[in-house]
């Protein structure tokens, strides 16, 4: 994970503690958000699986031996979905998928991709908006399937577009 | 023949003593005439020297620093008066304007230290912030030192605490620090490990674990420290003001 910024608070052993002064808590989880939003960004993924969490150097730094819990975790988790920022997949909340942008947001974008593409009133795949040469430099490009899915089905709501099945492929049409 | 009960020597006694009172009083009052008498000539000379010296003062970091030692050796504090010879020559404005930008570096970093700086960090911070145009006016522990207790006026917003060995911090939040949580702040810049325990505080200060834990509990209700419950012995408390990483974000 060489690309990744680490803030100062990652290597400040009582940011794995969640604390117990509200407003210290506040400060820390935003500091949280921000990191699990940064490194999502960075390594492209849009979900984290609570049990399985603590593999991953993002809430387990071995340099200074601190952890974050897995309650920890979903403390910070259901705070982010308080702001939409994240949302729960599973009932028991073990798998939870995290928007770097709002859902609004990712609409917004591939709204506005296809807007300036010319594909008004023309039909593509969603693979083709996951993995086409022609996204290659959006933000969207590789997104998690259930995340544009999602951002779409929003789209769709405010009469922007439509989604359509054929065969085994998803696509969607803009207007 | 009957004897009164000596009245008149008590009288007598009476008077001497007032006579004895007002020569006292006299003498003292000549002393301090021309004490004061003294002081009025230092202080003319004082202000004297300060106008014919004035950008010197402004520039010379150790310039101003003596020349604030001989101000406070007679009483003169040249940021006190707002009128007057002393505002004209500027001195006050100075250290107004250093305390300005105090407030500011408080405020820019309070999120993450919960408003307790090191004067170092203060100081890196403040100089960056004045820019490269003004790197000639060097400004000096001192003359923060001074800024910062000009700052008092506001309230206990703004106290400088010591840390011993020349270190100190400055506490930008409401609230004073007691003399145990001041105690438990020199301990860990002392130990220059950011953090505290319980049992640190109890081995090395000789405190109950009563004192220890009430003194640790308030500075995380103030926000100053932080919990950490991964260590392996017991719960350490941890400054952000002086933890390195977190200095140099």
């Amino acid at each position: 994970m060489a690309d990744i910024v680490w803030p100062w608070q990652y290597n400040f052993p009582p940011f794995f503690t969640i604390q117990p002064h509200t407003e210290t808590r506040a400060k820390q989880l935003e500091a949280w958000q921000q990191l699990i939003t940064e490194y999502l960004k960075t390594t492209k993924q849009s979900t984290i699986d609570i049990r399985e969490s603590q593999n991953s150097p993002l809430f387990n730094n071995t340099e200074i031996n601190r952890k974050l819990s897995q309650e920890a975790i979903l403390t910070i988790l259901d705070d982010m979905a308080k702001t939409g920022r994240a949302a729960p997949v599973d009932k028991s909340k073990n798998v939870w998928e995290v928007y770097w942008h709002s859902l609004d947001e990712w609409g917004n974008l591939i709204y506005n991709w296809a807007c300036n593409n010319g594909m008004n009133n023309s039909v593509c795949t969603l693979f083709e908006l996951r993995e086409g040469d022609n996204t290659a430099d959006q933000e969207f490009h590789g997104l998690d399937m259930n995340v544009l899915v999602k951002a779409l089905k929003n789209l769709e709501v405010k009469g922007r577009c439509e989604l359509m099945e054929f065969d085994d492929n998803q696509g969607v049409k803009f207007f | 023949m009957r004897r009164h009960a000596g009245v008149g020597a008590i009288q007598k006694q009476r008077l001497q003593q007032e006579k004895y009172r007002e020569k006292g009083s006299e003498i003292q009052e000549n002393q301090f005439q021309q004490m004061s008498k003294q002081l009025e000539v230092f202080r003319e000379n004082l202000e004297e020297f300060a106008t014919k010296h004035k950008n010197e003062i402004k520039k010379n970091a150790q310039f101003r620093r003596q020349f604030q030692e001989m101000c406070a050796a007679i009483g003169v504090d040249p940021l006190a008066s707002g009128k007057g010879f002393w505002s004209v020559l500027g001195i006050g404005d100075f250290y107004y304007e250093i305390g300005v930008q105090i407030v500011e570096v408080c405020l820019a970093t309070n999120y993450k230290n919960g408003g307790l700086i090191t004067l170092e960090e203060l100081r890196t911070r403040l100089i960056a912030a004045r820019g490269k145009a003004k790197i000639h006016q060097e400004i000096t522990n001192e003359d923060l030192l001074v800024a910062v207790k000009k700052l008092r006026i506001f309230g206990n917003g703004f106290t400088v605490v010591p840390m011993g060995k020349g270190k100190w911090l400055v506490q930008s939040v409401p609230g004073e620090l007691n003399l145990d949580q001041t105690l438990v702040l020199q301990k860990a810049s002392g130990l220059g490990t950011a953090w505290v325990s319980l049992s640190i505080l109890i081995d090395d200060l000789g405190w109950t674990e009563t004192r220890a834990q009430n003194a640790l509990n308030h500075m995380v209700k103030e926000g100053l420290a932080w919990v950490d419950t991964q260590d392996t012995k017991e719960t350490l408390y941890w400054f952000p003001s002086m933890f390195s990483e977190c200095v140099a974000a």
